[in-house]
């Protein structure tokens, strides 16, 4: 049904073996780099009293992270293509190492803005890209699976980093506590370490040698054209957005950013303002982060299955459209084990999209373009995910939380709509174009049996 | 006296019936302080119908306070029972007296004077022989939100610890900062030392900075909100510990990084050495890919499938 730009992989991929390692070294790495900006929150209220600084300033440093983190995706997507997933993980966890040590020693906030939001940001970047990049390298069929596991990180750690913050802000106060988390951040190395890399580095001499010996573009230079490699050094590659499928993805993607973290960040005012005691609304959220643990790698058990797999985007716009009516249906929720329900349902939508993203756009762009069309869009996502939050704050403080959740709501249920009616569109429109697309695979295929037989 | 019956006029009754032995929380403070020239004056009141009762009462300033207690009696309502007043367990000189059933009700009434520190605490009326009992608390407003954690510094560092009085509790007149010495409070002076400590007093908060901390600095510290009538304590306390104590976790975590990372490393050369002695391109070359393979996507890869 879809098409298969997955095989221009150029090999068959191993989905399995060492790649369950690799899987392990992403789950790592991902789960640092979306839980640190939450667990962080653990110590403001400490480092707040300590510096004197006031509840806005104090939660910049988590936004600027989260920031960072997103619009460093570019750039890491061109050093990741360049030097390979090891070096970069390896390197990220190094970086956020280093700042959380060094935030451990400031003593104001524009310091602790440099540390951890900067230089913090860039070391997940890189882990973030990294780790997506490997997966699509070492899986194809099993690829959905690898995803959702890998993506299964961020639950994960969230729930193991909160209270281990928790006892380490106790035992030695804020500063004590940043300096071990820079120690726990080293391990994003471990999982770097694990992440053997698949091609070796290219040997230009080989394909000189070759070169000389036919002197005519021989098969290295026809390989790069035919791969169809973006320069390095071009940041953003805004020729994706000539691609309908990329476009579909973006916008769905977008809308459904705007709308996801807001219900979070006001689940358990909300759950207050409804009567509920204040232990009670804080449980919600990690039987939230708790389902949402297990079923993102049951989605991608699901994905992975032979019904669903060429359907996938379908899929994707399913789970948004489900997490999107679950908001919607909220404000009907007054009483608390319906809210507990509420939580159920909604940590299976979040971890169903999360489960899904990187997945859909795997598919989408296929191996070789994958990283730059990571890059791009996180960059992209960063202002949905920057604006989102404050926009239904302002709903919040104009009238009750039933606005907020009708606007997430319908937010990301268009989202879903949009991305499963365009796909129908899209494909549809693939069928059509398919027929020329052959007759151009197959021309280019006989081109190079003539070269190969030329230079033997 | 006109004036202090000019009082009584416009004073507060606070009646509160109350069924179970739970306290309730205090009724509106006293109305504002007139100024005169004796004490001003100030009613609190409860009944009770079961066997006990607690009522707190929130004070400002001095004053002359009324306390009245009404109890409805028992099964066998006697025409008369004596009554006495126990302030903090002792019973109050001269307090007994003989009560006589009215309507139903027996009442109780006795003005203290409220003056200082040591005229708070709890005040009860006790009916018959220990029948029946209401007790007020007169306290002044105690400091909200007491942090039951101590606050964690290191040496050398500037610790900051905070006190705060909530919004719906009147404000202090000023604060006061003490540091426990043994059994003692030891006022601290920041104007004395204003290179090592300083307190900064907003209305309802205040703060206390301990520049340059050294270990001898680590201990309980307590806030003092001064009212006119005394000064309510909260206590916090502030743990100084050097820099080798995180230093430890963090040397065994990254002894463990620097581990983990030589094994998977070694491991990886390990299998990478086998596959290369056991012969080229036989055995999966799951990691390398050579040159001058073909690549179309048509052509199944010269890479041996793996089984997965």
């Amino acid at each position: 049904m879809s098409p298969a730009p997955g095989s221009d992989l150029g090999y068959k991929p191993l989905d399995g073996g060492w790649g369950w390692m690799v899987v392990v070294g992403a789950h790592i790495s991902i789960g640092f780099a979306y839980s640190t900006p939450k667990v962080l929150s653990i110590f403001f209220k400490e480092i707040q009293e300590n510096l004197g600084a006031s509840h806005s300033e104090i939660a910049l440093i988590s936004s600027i992270m989260l920031a960072v983190m997103y619009a460093g995706g570019p750039v890491s997507s061109v050093l990741v293509r360049r030097f390979g997933s090891r070096p970069m993980v390896i390197l990220g966890g190094l970086l956020c190492a280093v700042s959380m040590v060094a935030a451990s020693f400031g003593n104001s906030i524009v310091y602790l803005y440099l540390c951890i939001g900067i230089i913090g940001g860039c070391g997940l970047s890189l882990n973030l890209n990294a780790s997506l990049t490997i997966i699509s390298k070492y899986f194809l069929i099993k690829r959905p699976l690898a995803n959702g596991l890998a993506m299964a990180g961020s639950p994960v750690f969230l729930c193991i980093m909160a209270p281990v913050n928790q006892y380490l802000l106790q035992k030695f106060g804020w500063r004590g506590s940043l300096f071990i988390f820079g120690a726990v951040m080293l391990n994003c190395c471990v999982a770097g370490a694990l992440m053997r890399p698949l091609v070796p580095p290219r040997r230009p001499s080989t394909c000189a040698a070759q070169k000389n010996v036919e002197g005519e573009p021989n098969e290295c230079n026809t390989k790069q054209k035919r791969s169809g490699m973006v320069n390095a050094k071009t940041f953003l590659d805004f020729t994706f957005f000539k691609d309908r499928g990329f476009v579909i993805y973006l916008i769905g993607n977008i809308m459904f950013i705007f709308g996801a973290y807001a219900p979070i960040l006001f689940l358990s005012a909300y759950a207050i303002s409804q009567g509920v005691e204040e232990y009670s609304a804080a449980y919600l959220l990690s039987i939230m982060g708790f389902v949402d643990m297990f079923v993102r790698p049951g989605t991608g058990l699901i994905a992975s299955s032979k019904w669903i797999r060429p359907r996938i985007q379908y899929f994707f716009g399913f789970a948004m459209i489900f997490n999107g009516t679950c908001h919607l249906l909220c404000p009907l929720i007054k009483c608390y084990a319906f809210l507990v329900t509420y939580a159920v349902f909604f940590g299976v939508g979040f971890g169903m999209v999360f489960a899904l993203m990187f997945e859909c756009l795997m598919d989408l762009m296929g191996n070789q373009r994958f990283p730059s069309a990571v890059g791009l869009v996180t960059i992209i996502e960063c202002f949905p995910m920057l604006l989102g939050p404050p926009a239904a704050g302002l709903l919040v403080d104009f009238d009750d939380y039933k606005y907020l959740f009708f606007m997430c709501g319908s937010v990301i249920v268009a989202g879903g709509v949009f991305i499963f009616v365009m796909n129908i569109y899209n494909y549809h429109m693939l069928e059509k174009e398919k027929p020329a697309k052959v007759r151009e695979q197959n021309q280019m295929s006989v081109e190079n049996q003539d070269q190969a037989s030329a230079s033997a | 006296m006109s004036a202090s019956w000019k009082q009584l006029l416009f004073q507060i009754l606070l009646l509160v019936s109350c069924r179970r032995i739970n306290t309730k929380t205090p009724g509106p403070t006293a109305p504002p302080l007139v100024p005169i020239t004796s004490l001003p004056t100030d009613e609190r009141s409860a009944s009770l119908e079961g066997e006990s009762h607690t009522e707190k009462v929130e004070l400002l300033n001095p004053v002359n306070l009324s306390l009245a207690c009404t109890w409805t009696g028992n099964q066998n309502k006697l025409p008369n029972i004596t009554g006495f007043w126990r302030k903090d367990g002792d019973e109050v000189e001269n307090s007994q007296v003989t009560v006589q059933l009215e309507g139903d009700q027996y009442k109780l009434k006795r003005v203290f004077s409220i003056v200082s520190e040591e005229s708070l605490g709890s005040y009860s009326c006790v009916f018959g022989s220990e029948e029946a009992k209401i007790e007020f608390v007169l306290a002044a407003p105690q400091v909200g939100e007491l942090r039951d954690k101590p606050i964690v510094s290191y040496v050398g560092d500037s610790g900051v610890i905070a006190c705060k009085m909530e919004e719906t509790k009147p404000k202090p007149i000023t604060w006061n900062w003490y540091k426990a010495n043994g059994t003692d409070k030891e006022q601290i002076f920041a104007v004395a030392e204003p290179l090592r400590y300083e307190i900064k007093n907003e209305e309802r908060k205040t703060k206390l900075v301990v520049h340059n901390l050294t270990e001898a600095d680590g201990g309980l510290y307590y806030c003092g909100a001064v009212y006119a009538i005394s000064t309510t304590m909260s206590h916090v306390e502030l743990r100084v510990i050097s820099f080798q104590e995180p230093l430890k976790p963090f040397i065994a975590i990254v002894i463990e990084v620097i581990v983990l990372v030589a094994a998977i490393l070694l491991y990886e050369r390990c299998q990478a050495k086998k596959n290369y002695t056991a012969g080229n391109g036989t055995i999966d070359q799951t990691n390398t890919m050579t040159q001058g393979e073909n690549i179309e996507p048509e052509e199944s890869s010269s890479v041996r499938q793996r089984k997965i």
